[in-house]
């Protein structure tokens, strides 16, 4: 054998978990959604649509991109993960903490217990930040790639940590902060969305898509920008609002993130014009709507600054969360979850007998029923909410329902795949 | 590129066959046999009871790259029983595109 080390995929226990944990929360998510369709005709700041974010974006967004990242970190850095262990501590403290924080967000039972839940998320953030630090530190090479992943992880640090001293505030008599609760809020949602996904989401993509494609480009230069104007644009955004207030700044502010998001497209798009896979798969697909739903939520801000109501705050969460995160998750799942799957049972019997390919694994033609409905219910359940109307929200959560079955159904059945010659 | 044997080398059938035996090993995630995406830069038989193949990945730390080796070493067991198998990976030259071989070609576009 070579003597050149190619890595070794880390094991389960640091993916697994992570995939199938997720894929339930997203189950629960569109149960929760369903029971409470009115919290989106309401202010975006009650119990029930605070359990409602924190399950999708802790839950679901976070939970499968611990998991993938986990799988991928060794991929992007050309190093064997940092520590497994460390890897499935960070699943354990994730899950308790985010069950006891949602449970208690419901009723907004302030206390303690929700207190433990932020704590345990926090404690499994700083473990994922440890092992993405130590990762990408052995890497020698640097790659912008490996600036966005690292800089997003201590985003995500930075965004639970200011989570925590949020749910310790609302217990305190006299408040911690020096502007209200509510742009704190503020901060701390956008330190999550700019910060942590998109910049992780940017970092993983221009590795992943140019693999899926077989394409390349050279314009490292586009990822260099991107970094910068997406941090950039941010940091403006949070030391103006927290030392300031949050005014009609935020579009300067977000004109800058939007550079950045440009820039990042912009080499997406380089690598799409130079790839050797012609065919656009329909997982591919899933991908670039995802990206159209980012650009649209980015667009959308001076709508929901400057109107009243929150029909377009409803809305932009709607194109963060499910139109963008979910999406690309749904798409991204099926290009990596079969594969990892594969590895553990076939790997060994590659070339000696006819097996399987990593596609046969899972349901292709319920991919193309998640394509179909996921459209679906993200144009109903977007129209219900610009029209603020009760019924056709609820059609919408139903097919969000849908998407949710067909999707878990997928992913455990590839959990649970047994060996088959 | 493509590999050409010499039909006077005494290991020309062994090297056809060795060549055949690794048309079935698939990257599985591109879903093209390694030959044709031109993976497999040389085979060699320096003795008589081992055969020594020189490849590449399509990157270093490709998520596949393990499978495709073990599929390397499983299809070459298969083929000659009890021989030994060297497998060296090299990077240099890197895999690139020019690698692939017009069937290659045509079966990934449509992939």
């Amino acid at each position: 054998m070579g003597e050149i080390n190619i890595g070794k995929a880390p094991g389960n226990k640091a993916v697994l978990p992570f995939y199938a944990t997720g894929a339930v929360a997203f189950l629960v998510l569109c149960i929760v959604m369903l029971c409470t369709p009115q919290s989106f005709t309401q202010h975006y700041f009650t119990p029930h649509l605070l359990t409602i974010v924190h399950i999708a974006a802790l839950g679901w967004g976070t939970m499968v991109i611990f998991g993938a990242a986990h799988q991928l970190l060794p991929v992007i850095c050309e190093q064997d993960l940092y520590s497994e262990k460390m890897a499935s501590a960070s699943w354990y403290t994730l899950t308790a903490g985010i069950i006891l924080l949602t449970w208690k967000f419901w009723n907004l039972d302030v206390g303690w217990m929700m207190i433990t839940g932020g704590s345990l998320i926090v404690f499994s953030v700083l473990l994922f930040v440890i092992n993405v630090w130590k990762t990408t530190q052995i890497c020698t090479r640097y790659t912008a790639q490996k600036l966005l992943i690292t800089g997003s992880a201590f985003w995500l640090l930075f965004t639970v940590s200011v989570g925590l001293l949020l749910a310790i505030n609302l217990s305190l008599t006299t408040p911690m902060f020096r502007v209200s609760h509510l742009e704190v809020l503020k901060l701390h949602a956008h330190m999550g969305i700019a910060g942590w996904f998109l910049q992780l989401i940017t970092g993983v993509s221009t590795k992943l898509v140019p693999m899926f494609l077989l394409g390349k480009s050279s314009k490292e230069y586009l990822l260099r920008n991107a970094f910068i104007f997406q941090n950039l644009g941010l940091i403006l955004f949070l030391t103006d609002g927290y030392f300031f207030a949050v005014t009609g700044r935020v579009l300067i502010y977000a004109a800058i993130v939007l550079a950045g998001i440009i820039f990042w497209l912009l080499y997406l798009y380089d690598v799409f014009r130079n790839r050797l896979r012609k065919r656009i798969e329909l997982l591919m697909k899933h991908t670039f709507l995802s990206f159209l739903s980012l650009i649209l939520a980015v667009l959308l801000i001076p709508a929901v600054y400057y109107s009243d109501g929150y029909r377009f705050t409803m809305v932009y969460g709607t194109l963060i969360f499910l139109g963008w995160i979910t999406n690309i998750i749904l798409g991204k799942t099926f290009k990596t979850l079969p594969f990892i799957i594969w590895n553990n049972q076939y790997k060994h019997l590659s070339g000696k007998l006819k097996i399987p390919l990593p596609k046969d694994l899972y349901h292709e033609k319920l991919t193309i029923w998640q394509f179909r409905l996921f459209i679906a219910a993200f144009l109903v359940f977007a129209l219900g909410l610009v029209l603020q109307h009760l019924t056709v929200i609820r059609i919408g959560l139903v097919l969000w329902l849908a998407v949710a079955v067909i999707y878990c159904l997928n992913v455990f059945k590839l959990l649970f795949h047994k060996t088959k010659i | 590129m493509s590999m050409i044997f010499n039909e006077n080398d005494k290991t020309y059938d062994m090297q056809s066959r060795a060549e055949m035996a690794l048309y079935e090993v698939i990257d599985p995630e591109l879903m093209v046999n390694i030959m044709d995406l031109g993976l497999v830069y040389e085979i060699n038989f320096p003795e008589e009871n081992k055969v020594q193949v020189v490849m590449t990945l399509t990157s270093q730390f490709c998520p596949m790259g393990d499978a495709i080796k073990t599929g390397v070493q499983n299809a070459l067991e298969t083929e000659f029983p009890g021989i030994e198998i060297e497998i060296e990976l090299t990077f240099s030259p890197a895999w690139n595109y020019d690698c692939v071989s017009q069937e290659g070609m045509m079966q990934l576009q449509n992939r």
